[in-house]
């Protein structure tokens, strides 16, 4: 696994258009503590190049596929593992970085006009980087027959494997069942049902229950204020979930993030 | 009301190769509105709406009507976001999941008839599809019995509800019922003869592009 225990990690989930995702990602503080998620609904609208263009812009981040796997898992852990990224348009400004004007230009020989043109090439082309994610989800509701794939075929491809509890009254339960456990564990309170039933609360005390029995790391999801953050890691968590203030105004974001890393 | 000639059968194909090659696919079906062409989950998680809205344009053209398309989201969460982009892209019809808590089937039903498409709701691995239909505050125009593709191959003995069809019609009347995770031509003749609607098959197509057209024209034949 790729994340440490005993760690505390602050999810961020990129939704809305490619574009406010990357505005939002190009925002964020630098750090190991802050891991990206491409989310579900931004996958399913741009595909995985939605994880190429966040990779793009940090070569280095931990990003997590978000892909709520809930059958075929083999095909598609090979989707998000195997990413051939499609070449993003990088602004061509040679000119301007080297600082040439037009009388410059005229006065060079064809050797050095050659020269800029190879490297205006070179920032044309997609940076030569892996654009594969580094963790992905299945639901825990899938099939265990889909899980135990999943979490098999994460291992192959050295990625993390995260099953998202939403919707599983019993977390433990399905952790029984399965052949091998995840790496992580997503205890996650749907947007829809926080928005329509405001009494379903996010079981904090599983957090305890799940690694007492198991060695995996837990995440929270569901949660968008720095006083729920807080609460999470309060209980244990290893990993917090954020995305609407993340979704919904970019400004707020590098406070929320700068927010969370003074408090670890 | 479905969009879907309540009285007919269809043939749902899935597909899930690359673009070029579903385009290719799609080219060698024979023209019939008969078949509905389904964007599967792995198509739209790698390619996004674009598939959908490809897949619209190459089958309307190739029937010469307006097309229809399942988006086959299985929506868990924020179904409204998830209906919009996929009306917006073409589709006639979405999957949400059974398993999904029942605010997001909700919102989903509800955003698919503000955007006019039909709501399919797939009940892999729901164990009483019943029960999921019952908490509903409005229902699905059709409901998904489906075997998963990874419980069929890891576990043989699961087998398609098909005695659920008869019972969901029974108390729900006008619901579509679609079965998905049978593949070959005998399962489909057992699910229409079990009353279903709809056969989902993506398999022998999936392995055999080439056979696209002898593949479908075998499974159309059981379709009065």
């Amino acid at each position: 696994m790729m994340l440490e225990k005993g760690k505390r990690y602050l999810q961020i989930a990129l939704n809305g258009t490619i574009e406010d995702a990357r505005l939002v990602a190009a925002s964020l503080p630098r750090s190991k503590n802050i891991l990206l998620e491409a989310g579900t609904p931004l996958i399913k609208e741009y595909g995985i190049q939605a994880i190429a263009a966040i990779r793009q812009l940090d070569p280095n981040a931990y990003i997590v596929a978000d892909i709520k796997c809930a059958d075929l898992a083999d095909r598609e852990i090979g989707l998000v593992c195997d990413i051939q990224p499609a070449p993003i348009p990088v602004l061509p400004k040679p000119l301007l970085t080297q600082k040439i004007t037009f009388l410059d230009l005229i006065k060079m020989t064809a050797d050095q006009i050659n020269a800029i043109q190879e490297t205006n090439q070179a920032n044309l082309s997609f940076p030569a980087i892996a654009s594969d994610a580094n963790a992905a989800t299945v639901l825990g509701v899938a099939p265990v027959e889909t899980i135990n794939l999943f979490i098999e075929e994460c291992k192959k491809r050295r990625i993390d494997s995260m099953v998202d509890m939403m919707n599983v009254p019993n977390p433990l339960s399905i952790l029984k069942k399965l052949d091998c456990p995840p790496d992580a564990v997503i205890l996650h309170r749907g947007v829809d049902e926080t928005e329509f039933s405001r009494e379903k609360q996010i079981p904090y005390y599983q957090i305890k229950q799940i690694k007492g029995n198991y060695d995996i790391l837990v995440a929270v999801a569901g949660g968008d204020t720095i006083r729920e953050i807080q609460r999470a890691f309060f209980n244990d968590a290893d990993i917090v979930v954020v995305w609407k203030n993340f979704y919904q105004a970019t400004e707020d974001t590098a406070r929320l993030a700068q927010d969370f890393l003074k408090e670890i | 009301m479905s969009l879907l000639n309540t009285r007919s059968k269809y043939l749902q194909i899935a597909f899930n190769r690359s673009l070029a090659e579903v385009q290719e696919m799609v080219s060698l079906l024979p023209p019939t509105p008969k078949i509905i062409i389904e964007a599967g989950t792995s198509l739209i998680k790698r390619y996004g709406q674009k598939a959908v809205s490809d897949l619209n344009y190459w089958w309307a053209e190739k029937i010469g009507q307006p097309a229809y398309i399942v988006a086959d989201l299985k929506t868990m969460d924020r179904g409204s976001a998830e209906v919009k982009s996929a009306a917006r892209a073409g589709a006639s019809a979405a999957t949400c999941l059974g398993l999904a808590p029942v605010e997001t089937i909700d919102e989903f039903i509800k955003n698919c008839e503000t955007h006019g498409i039909d709501s399919m709701v797939d009940m892999m691995n729901v164990p009483f599809p019943f029960e999921v239909l019952q908490k509903l505050k409005n229902l699905p125009d059709i409901v998904v019995l489906h075997r998963g593709a990874d419980e069929h191959i890891l576990n043989r003995e699961k087998q398609i509800p098909l005695n659920q069809i008869t019972r969901i019609k029974g108390a729900y009347g006008k619901i579509l019922i679609s079965i998905a995770g049978g593949e070959t031509t005998r399962e489909v003749v057992s699910d229409f003869f079990n009353g279903a609607d709809i056969a989902v098959v993506w398999r022998s197509f999936y392995e055999k592009p080439k056979d696209t057209s002898t593949l479908a024209q075998d499974f159309l034949k059981l379709i009065k």
